[in-house]
């Protein structure tokens, strides 16, 4: 019986020829690799394997893809850090419409020239405030992608237990079908994240105030924030939000609504298909979306101003192959594309892909999405110290909802506390 | 035959003679990868966030020199202050409360209790799974609503920790899982000092009348107070940088109440991207962390020379 026998020399050779092999791996499989920062989100509505919406763009530019992926947080902090080195590796990263400053701006290509070099197609058919939120000091930093339209989401297995046959009309009525589920004991009223500005603000909308206008007005109604802490801290109190409240992150709104532990949720329209997967919810096909409402006061005269975030492609300017990035994000960037992140359920940034009968006949939200879209807007502009404002807003309204404060010492002290922040 | 085997013993080791005749420099590249390695890790990063903690430095931004104002803005602010005096509290009690369950228990294994293996290795446990992991379980088990402790606690009529609302019970919270955490570590430094003294101190004790306690307070006290005091000054240097508990347990809340420094620091670096109040924030820590722990170092010193 032979026996394998390996000698030092053989060994070393053997190791070095098989690092090789791997390190070579990447250049074997196609002639180049684009490396892309993005949340998981944008890698999932390109699809894979044989719905993969860029398998023709990877073979005429004989590419492959490689995406790194994180959360909204961790991925902006990534994305800055890699374009402030002197080189990067990373061609292509997805941008969140509430960073770009005028210091952030710089750390990427402005896209002005690859536009009159080699223009998308139908440019102009991208939502015009879109691309006016990543045209920072006059230059175009980042082509919009995706939008995230918040929805008030509803599971009507429950609200028919309580008696209800059709969501809220207005935002009194959303408080009342809560606080009757839960009275009822049949679920938790409501469950939102306290860690994110986008419900206080939206709570705040309903009632024609907001955290902070696009022209940095800091709450231009402190009355309507104030009844809208109110109302936050009435649910709080009443059990129609969980006694969780000040720990509970946005996935657990998803858990929570696939389990069927409350009955509202605010989510954006493309969480639709996962609150209805029959393989992660026990309601699949009955949690419905619908518009957030306006306060009574306001219904049929002022149109609810729910929150929007949008994402953009930046190439860093320190990037290698900025040519591949601008195809890639081009082709991301075309109408077709754009109807197939869609149908896989990406929010689109063309206006025109609502209306698309394939996505129509998909998604029977769409048209809610659109309309909801078009007069929603972020839930504050981009300034350099945003994050800490939006900290210092958010411990106040976690203040005023564990009822802690009263809603009125909290619009004061929000005052005070935020604007020496402002630019 | 047997007496040039022995004498082989007495022949000096060729390495040792090598050793001897070396000069400085010619040890010098064999230490340098490790210096060098020092260097780089540790010594310039070090210099960096000295440097950095006197500029105003973000994304995009050049540097710009500010004097000490980054050390005013975070001392001045009321958000550390209330990190600073979280982290003394969490640190101060789980730790002591750490040392004293420990201490127990590392008596408790050598007074010989059944099944000791299995329940060494259950002790030790937590010590294996990942910090991560960990929270996520606690999180789970003491879910106000759905949590099997919450619902046994209910149960049983008792009142039940309600750390997604209440400051002070989220506190005890993060401590009961800090304990819960790092009790390995502490229970091993213990145990294996009270593994290492001999038999026969207790022996003589026992011969001259003592009791129990007296054996407790009067030989075992006093000659494992030099681990203790080691365990002691790890676990200061080490939950003063907690981190993963808090955050991934309450992110700080609620309204920022169990923010500790580590937290805050974090903040400040990575949501804030204010890395000239994080570089001044991380360096009070390591001030702080000092003169929390400067009484046991100075312990430590006496013993250390009282041992000369």
């Amino acid at each position: 019986m032979k026996t394998l026998q390996t000698n030092r020399r053989g060994f070393l050779a053997g190791a070095t020829a098989t690092l090789a092999l791997i390190a070579a791996a990447p250049s074997l499989a196609a002639g180049r690799t684009l490396n892309i920062l993005s949340h998981r989100v944008h890698q999932t509505s390109l699809g894979e394997g044989e719905a993969d919406l860029m398998a023709a763009w990877k073979q005429a530019n004989d590419a492959d893809l490689a995406f790194t992926t994180f959360d909204s947080n961790p991925l902006m902090d990534r994305l800055f850090r890699e374009a402030s080195l002197p080189e990067t590796e990373f061609g292509v990263g997805y941008l969140v419409d509430n960073r770009p400053t005028s210091e952030i701006a710089k750390l990427f290509e402005p896209l002005d020239p690859w536009m009159e070099k080699d223009a998308i197609a139908d440019f102009g058919d991208i939502a015009p405030g879109l691309i006016k939120g990543m045209t920072i000091d006059g230059k175009l930093i980042g082509i919009p992608v995706r939008t995230a339209t918040q929805a008030l989401f509803c599971n009507l297995d429950l609200l028919e237990q309580a008696g209800f046959s059709a969501p809220p009309t207005t935002l009194e009525e959303l408080v009342a079908q809560a606080q009757k589920i839960t009275d009822d004991k049949i679920a938790t009223g409501m469950i939102l994240a306290s860690d994110l500005a986008v419900f206080p603000v939206m709570f705040a909308r309903a009632f024609g105030g907001d955290f902070l206008t696009p022209d940095f007005t800091l709450l231009p109604d402190p009355a309507a924030m104030e009844q809208a802490l109110t109302v936050l801290a009435g649910m709080f109190e009443n059990g129609a939000l969980p006694r969780s409240y000040a720990t509970t992150k946005n996935d657990d709104q998803v858990t929570w609504m696939q389990q069927g532990r409350a009955a509202f949720t605010v989510l954006p329209f493309a969480r639709a298909a996962q609150l209805n997967d029959p393989e992660q919810s026990k309601y699949p096909g009955r949690i419905t979306a619908v518009g957030f409402p306006v306060a009574e006061a306001l219904a049929g005269k002022t149109p609810m101003a729910t929150v929007v975030e949008a994402w953009a492609m930046v190439i860093p300017a320190n990037a290698k192959d900025k040519e591949l990035a601008w195809s890639y994000i081009k082709q991301v960037a075309s109408p077709e594309t754009t109807l197939g992140m869609a149908l896989n359920g990406n929010g689109p940034a063309r206006v025109s892909t609502f209306s698309d009968p394939k996505l129509v006949e998909k998604n029977p939200l769409a048209a809610i999405e659109a309309e909801a879209l078009a007069n929603g807007r972020g839930a504050f502009p981009p300034f350099p110290e945003a994050a800490r404002a939006q900290a210092l807003f958010l411990e106040e309204v976690q203040l005023a909802v564990l009822g802690r404060k009263s809603p009125a010492e909290a619009v004061e002290t929000i005052t005070q506390r935020v604007t020496p922040l402002l630019p | 035959m047997a007496h040039t085997e022995n004498r082989k013993w007495l022949v000096r080791p060729a390495w040792e003679d090598m050793v001897r005749k070396t000069t400085f420099l010619g040890v010098v590249p064999l230490l340098a990868p490790v210096q060098l390695l020092l260097l780089v890790v540790v010594i310039l990063p070090s210099i960096y966030v000295v440097w950095l903690s006197f500029h105003v430095s973000s994304f995009g931004q050049t540097p710009e020199f500010t004097g000490w104002s980054n050390y005013l803005r975070v001392l001045s602010d009321p958000a550390f202050r209330s990190a600073m005096w979280n982290t003394i509290v969490i640190v101060v009690v789980a730790v002591h409360l750490e040392m004293l369950v420990a201490l127990g228990m590392a008596l408790l294994f050598n007074s010989g209790i059944p099944f000791r293996r299995i329940l060494l290795v259950a002790v030790l446990a937590p010590y294996a799974v990942s910090e991560v992991v960990a929270v996520a379980m606690w999180r789970f088990l003491f879910d106000l609503d759905i949590g099997p402790i919450t619902l046994l606690m209910q149960g049983l009529g008792l009142p039940i920790l309600e750390w997604s609302f209440d400051p002070i019970d989220a506190t005890v919270m993060i401590i009961l899982l800090t304990i819960w955490m790092h009790l390995p570590f502490t229970f091993v430094i213990l145990y294996a000092a009270r593994l290492a003294m001999p038999s026969d101190l207790y022996e003589a004790a026992r011969i001259d009348g003592a009791t129990r306690m007296q054996c407790f307070w009067r030989v075992t006290l006093p000659l494992m107070g030099p681990a203790i005091l080691v365990a002691l000054l790890f676990r200061y240097i080490f939950a003063f940088r907690m981190f993963s508990e808090v955050w991934l347990l309450t992110g700080g809340g609620p309204a920022r109440s169990t923010e500790v420094v580590a937290v805050y620091l974090y903040q400040e670096a990575f949501s804030y991207n204010a890395f000239g109040t994080a570089s001044a924030t991380a360096l009070l820590m390591v001030a702080a962390s000092l003169v929390l722990a400067s009484g046991y170092i100075w312990l430590l010193r006496r013993q250390v020379k009282n041992a000369r």
